[in-house]
């Protein structure tokens, strides 16, 4: 198998176990409910209001449903000593690496875009015209999350407490997604013209470049049993 | 090369240390006595003699630890993973005294104790950072796993602080400009004078204390390895000079 059939057979069997057990998506729609729910206790909210917090709101909901989501794309591995197989098969951990990220990508986007039309109707938003561009802030800061936060899943699956350490190591490192996800999203909603905001998604742009190029040469140390 | 380089260096780590502290020394007498009080901020200013030589030094430690892990995992010699556990260990300890004055100095001139300006959110980062690195070493129990991943981890933090501190900046800032930068020095030499010799003690301090702590993390390595057993002459031998 070359490069890329690794990283789309990695893909597709994450896809699959997904598709079959509907573990981690359901597992993460719900965790976000709860915090929406959360959310609209803790704040009394008039249309002003909402406009102003909800990039907030939104960004701390996906980024404790990514985490959920990411911590299990490893520790998933392993019941039946998956992630042994994982790691002595003769494939490049590159692109085992890669192939992890992108199906990580997929659910948490995937449940990104199963969650904003519930944000629209209990936070009482209108109805959002740059919804592309919307879209291409999510994938772009969700992609900064994973390329991380796969790396991390891969290091915490095999220490003690890793449910703990996964948001520890991760959340400090993804300061800089976080931040240009809100503002862009910000922007994006308030309809704010694009060169406003603009340098957010360049921003987030770099750090998904930097990032999946640092991960993807570090995932031989941890992937290295 | 490194091991030999740790090991000739704890030779002279009295010299190291005693020089920090003449530094220092001197510095806090031309800081505090010698130098006149700020037009604007008056006595308050002279905080500014701890308080940007720590953050400095917080920064060298982090640098160390960076270029220690590269070290680390292009030999894989155990002595570099424990100057680099040292490094970390004072490198958050340095952060977290900078951030303590800086709150004690940001109270008069600023009249708050905490405010989200970029340098700010940098340094917590950092030390949330370094907070994360430490506690990622206790949680593995082997020795070489955790060298590894300790590495790894310091590795992306160290990639990431430029992009926190340019995404913090561009969020918004209040900080004073830095007084030395590559534009020059905009400031008098009655101040310069005490900072760049705090800046220097400081840097042997945590020089000395690196040494003295990765000696220290050595010798319980070997005392975790032979457990149960004497230790052998040799190893004493090899440690003390």
């Amino acid at each position: 198998m070359n490069f890329f059939e690794v990283i789309r057979v990695v893909a597709w069997k994450d896809l699959l176990c997904e598709v079959r057990s509907r573990e981690t998506i359901s597992s993460m729609f719900f965790f976000a409910l709860i915090v929406i729910l959360v959310f609209s206790f803790s704040f009394s909210m008039d249309q002003q209001a909402a406009h102003e917090l909800i990039a907030g709101i939104l960004w701390v909901a996906f980024a404790f449903t990514g985490i959920i989501g990411l911590g299990k794309s490893f520790s998933a591995e392993l019941q039946n000593d998956c992630l042994e197989y994982l790691q002595i098969c003769p494939a490049p951990k590159g692109a085992i690496y890669l192939g992890k990220v992108a199906a990580n990508l997929l659910f948490i986007v995937t449940a990104e875009v199963i969650l904003f039309p519930m944000f629209v109707i209990f936070f009482n938003l209108d109805v959002v015209e740059d919804l592309p561009l919307l879209l291409l802030i999510f994938f772009l800061a969700t992609l900064g999350l994973s390329t991380v936060g796969t790396l991390f899943s891969a290091m915490t699956v095999h220490i003690r407490a890793r449910e703990v350490m996964l948001p520890i190591l991760l959340l400090p490192l993804a300061v800089p997604v976080m931040i240009a996800a809100v503002e862009a999203t910000r922007g994006a909603l308030n309809g704010n013209p694009l060169a406003l905001y603009r340098h957010w998604i360049d921003l987030l742009v770099v750090f998904d470049v930097v990032f999946t190029v640092v991960s993807f040469w570090l995932v031989d140390l941890i992937l290295d049993s | 090369m490194l091991n030999a380089i740790i090991r000739k260096l704890q030779l002279y780590k009295g010299w190291i240390g005693a020089a920090g502290g003449l530094c220092l020394g001197v510095g806090l007498y031309f800081g505090l006595v010698a130098s006149p009080p700020d037009y604007y901020q008056g006595e308050v200013v002279r905080i500014m003699y701890v308080h940007v030589p720590l953050a400095h030094t917080s920064l060298l430690g982090y640098t160390v630890l960076f270029l220690g892990s590269c070290w680390y995992l292009w030999t894989r010699d155990p002595v570099v993973d424990n100057l680099c556990h040292a490094a970390a260990g004072l490198s958050t300890f340095f952060t977290a005294v900078a951030l303590i004055t800086g709150s004690i100095w940001a109270k008069p001139t600023w009249n708050t104790w905490w405010t989200w300006d970029a340098r700010l959110v940098s340094f917590a980062v950092l030390f949330l950072i370094l907070v994360g690195y430490l506690m990622l070493r206790t949680f593995i129990d082997d020795p070489e796993r955790e060298a590894r991943y300790a590495a790894v981890l310091a590795i992306v933090g160290f990639v990431d602080l430029p992009i926190v501190h340019f995404s913090v900046e561009w969020w918004r800032t209040l900080h004073q400009p830095l007084s030395i930068s590559m534009r020059g020095v905009s400031i008098s030499r009655e101040i310069l004078t005490p900072l760049v010799l705090m800046g220097i003690g400081f840097s042997l301090l945590f020089a000395y204390m690196l040494i003295v702590r990765t000696q220290l993390l050595y010798l319980s390595s070997l005392l975790r390895a032979k457990k149960g057993r004497l230790l052998s002459q040799v190893h004493l031998a090899k440690v003390q000079p």
